[in-house]
């Protein structure tokens, strides 16, 4: 499937692309993949990063598959940015002297991109560098039109993906710690309390008694203090990066304490039923007992160790005195 | 065949009847002194985000739980020995109840600690003690059969309160859930009334009927302030050689018993596996156990299995032992559910005959203060082990040195349980035929006492003639 298999035999490095030490990683697992790529037009992602004069361009390759294998690489995109999208279609039947191949963003071919590809040594190679800036973060898929073979990047933000999907519970008096975290560090965190379908700023000097809010690099956390039921809602957490900000939102919901006594009262009720029940049975069985047996002497054990060791200590005294006679 | 030492209840368990519903009642107590603690650590994310505390931390109110829960066996027992198995659990379950409901209102860690840890533990112990008592007061030829029915309660409660415990969260956050839990706790007062005191015969010439002590036991005369710590709980237990044998290798087994359980799921992780996968081990691994108590007690409780079933606790616990040495070398996620079967397999054989070993040891009567002496000392191991464990994974950075490690210690504590119940076995028999030499000779010097007197009278009576 699209399994990410490392190797790709991309072609001789072009200008553009990268430098001597990783063609050297490349040879090396060229001679790995080889066997792959004789079951299937493989799918070899490697990510390779070339340092290039003003501006920075970063290079991502990707090989597509056949028609029906769907390739996604999701790239995580902080600054606005110059960014070479990279395809090596590989494993062609017949192999054409030509193929073409366009480019599509959010699903619409982009204007005056397609282009004819050479034939180099059983690869085509698609490319074409973008400018990226807030408006451009989206998916950029490269297709190539006689099979329709085609990869996806996902160009976006750093998405927080633990997310809680459940709402936070807390109750009325009481406060409750909201946590935001990211794998990239951004340049500064926000939250906002969401009412409808605004967002409103949480301002930590001007309610200090309400809210804290403590940046720690990384993650967030957002504490609410003396909580009242108006306080419940969507709270959203933004890192802002210089391209754009990315969101989260957790849902708060304030309950008053009667909420979970509801519950407790049902089963403390339910435990004092079968408590008496049982009671009362045994009361009831009781007198069935001790009628039948008038003449035994019915006594409740409980255990006497004293009793116990008394006896067995005289006993064996008694008999070893029996057998001195 | 070597007596089994239980024989001086001085009556006969009903061994059925309202047994039944006694074993019940154990079950659900049973049920809840393993399964709680445990079950507790999904709060425990949420409570260290919102006392802002690092792991460890929180992870010590399981700990002190359990030390507590073990520590307070002796306090239990003598509870036990001086008013019955059933005030003793009634008192657990309020305590634990109570503990659970003060700890929801609780502001500072310190008072998880004291609420959770001290009195929850207190409150556990009061009900695990007298449940494993009661059972062998009410049974006696289908006892190993209620023990495994009982033990059960441990993973039927861990699966049921662990997604209960996550419905609660969701619902009422960790305030309401520990709540809402302090009442189902209070479930242990339901228990607790099940178990009713038996009723026994007293009959006027008990001391003929005492049958000889326990085989091994020293007769010494207890003397000074040692008789009045006998009165509480039977301290002599010390010199009973059986009891001894059953704590070294029952202190062996437990460094390496519960470690391998907490470290399932990481070590499936570690080998790559997701962790919906790892988690579904454990599943597996809690559903074998479910089954494999009540299936060992049944086993242990047929006529091979009985008189010998010392010997197929070594098994047991050997079984255990070899179990983590192999784990290390089955490969992919099959070989990591092959060894969740088997290792559930084990665990649930092991804890079915825990206690019922003991109790064929001690017999039945002076088992409540065996247990309580049992678990205070099995407190270190238990403690101890999974700490030691993961010091060993974290200084190898690999797992499979501990699970050598883990299965070694059980392989050490089977083996010499093993070959010290063999020469036990040998020494009852030798014991027991002394025994019967010695009634023979009373037996007969008696007769001839009293042909002696028969003789004296017809010829006194010739002689008046």
């Amino acid at each position: 499937m699209a399994a990410v298999r490392r190797g790709c035999p991309c072609g001789p490095a072009s200008p553009q692309s990268s430098s001597t030490t990783l063609q050297a990683d490349m040879a090396k697992y060229m001679a790995k993949t080889v066997l792959l790529l004789l079951f299937c037009q493989g799918i070899h992602a490697d990510t390779t990063t070339s340092p290039e004069s003003d501006p920075v361009v970063t290079t991502r390759k990707a090989a597509p598959k056949g028609q029906g294998q769907v390739i996604i690489e999701e790239l995580a995109i902080l600054t606005p940015q110059y960014i070479e999208l990279l395809c090596n279609l590989t494993d062609i039947p017949n192999n054409p002297p030509y193929m073409t191949g366009y480019w599509t963003k959010d699903g619409k071919e982009i204007e005056n991109s397609e282009e004819t590809i050479n034939r180099n040594n059983a690869q085509y190679i698609l490319k074409k560098t973008f400018s990226i800036q807030a408006r451009d973060l989206g998916n950029y898929s490269c297709v190539f039109r006689e099979n329709d073979a085609r990869v996806t990047f996902v160009l976006q933000v750093p998405v927080m993906k633990d997310k809680r999907d459940k709402p936070v519970v807390s109750y009325i008096g009481d406060s409750v710690v909201l946590v935001c975290k990211l794998k990239h560090m951004p340049n500064t965190w926000n939250w906002y309390k969401a009412n409808n379908t605004e967002k409103e700023l949480i301002n930590v000097t001007a309610d200090p008694l309400k809210y804290k809010i403590l940046l720690n690099g990384n993650e967030t956390k957002l504490t609410v203090l003396n909580l009242t039921e108006a306080q419940s809602g969507k709270y959203i957490c933004s890192a802002e990066f210089d391209i754009k900000a990315s969101e989260s939102q957790v849902e708060l919901k304030v309950l008053s304490y009667t909420e979970p006594l509801k519950p407790f009262v049902a089963i403390v009720a339910e435990v004092l039923l079968l408590v008496t029940l049982i009671c009362l049975w045994e009361k009831c069985s009781k007198p069935k007992h001790s009628s039948s047996t008038a003449d035994d002497v019915y006594s409740e054990q409980t255990s006497k160790l004293t009793h116990d060791e008394s006896n067995g200590v005289e006993n064996n005294t008694t008999r070893q005195r029996k057998l001195e006679h | 065949m070597p007596p089994s030492a239980s024989t001086n209840l001085g009556y006969t368990p009903p061994d059925g009847g309202w047994g039944w519903a006694v074993v019940f009642g154990s079950f659900i107590s049973i049920g809840f002194s393993y399964a709680f603690p445990k079950s507790l650590t999904i709060y425990f994310k949420e409570i260290q985000e919102y006392f802002s505390i690092s792991y460890s931390q929180i992870a010590w109110v399981s700990s002190i739980m359990l030390a507590t829960m073990y520590a307070g066996g002796p306090v239990s027992s003598i509870l036990v020995n001086r008013y019955g198995s059933r005030p003793v659990v009634i008192a657990g379950g309020l305590m634990v109840g109570v503990a659970m409901v003060t700890a929801s209102f609780g502001t500072s860690i310190l008072h998880l600690y004291l609420c959770v840890g001290v009195i929850g533990g207190f409150g556990l112990a009061f009900n695990l003690q007298p449940a494993l008592t009661i059972i062998g007061k009410y049974f006696l030829v289908k006892r190993p059969m209620a023990n495994g029915i009982a033990m059960a309660g441990s993973p039927v409660f861990l699966s049921t309160l662990a997604p209960v415990n996550q419905f609660l969260f969701d619902q009422f956050g960790w305030r309401g859930s520990v709540f809402i839990l302090g009442g189902v706790l209070f479930n242990c007062c339901v228990a607790g009334s099940l178990m009713r005191p038996i009723k026994i015969p007293v009959s006027k010439t008990t001391e003929d009927n005492i049958s000889p002590q326990t085989a091994g036991q020293d007769e010494s005369k207890p003397s000074g302030c040692s008789s009045k710590l006998n009165q509480f709980i039977d301290i002599s237990l010390f010199k009973h050689r059986g009891f001894l044998i059953y704590l070294v290798g029952n202190v062996l087994m437990f460094f390496g018993f519960f470690a391998p359980v907490v470290f399932l799921a990481p070590y499936a992780k570690h080998q790559g596996v997701d962790e919906y996968s790892a988690a579904f081990l454990l599943s597996i691994f809690a559903l074998v156990d479910m089954f494999a108590r009540p299936g060992t007690g049944l086993v242990a409780n047929t006529k091979w299995i009985r008189p010998k079933i010392q010997y197929f606790f070594s098994f047991a616990v050997t079984y255990n032992g070899l179990c983590h040495l192999m784990c290390p070398l089955l490969p992919g996620y099959i070989g990591l559910v092959v060894y969740a079967v088997l290792f559930g397999l084990a665990f649930g054989m092991v804890c079915a005959l825990l206690f019922e070993v003991l109790m064929d040891l001690v017999g039945a009567q002076r088992f409540s203060s065996a247990v309580g002496l049992a678990t205070i000392i099995e407190c270190g191991p238990v403690l101890l082990g999974p700490p030691i464990s993961g010091l060993l994974v974290d200084i190898f950075m690999d797992y499979k040195y501990m699970y050598f490690a883990c299965g070694m210690m059980m392989l050490a504590g089977g083996v010499f349980l093993f070959i010290m119940n063999y020469y036990n076995y040998r020494w009852l028999k030798k014991e027991e035929k002394q025994r019967n030499a010695e009634e023979l000779q009373i037996f007969s010097t008696k007769e001839l006492g009293a042909i002696d007197e028969e003789i004296k009278l017809s010829i006194e009576e010739k002689l008046k003639d």
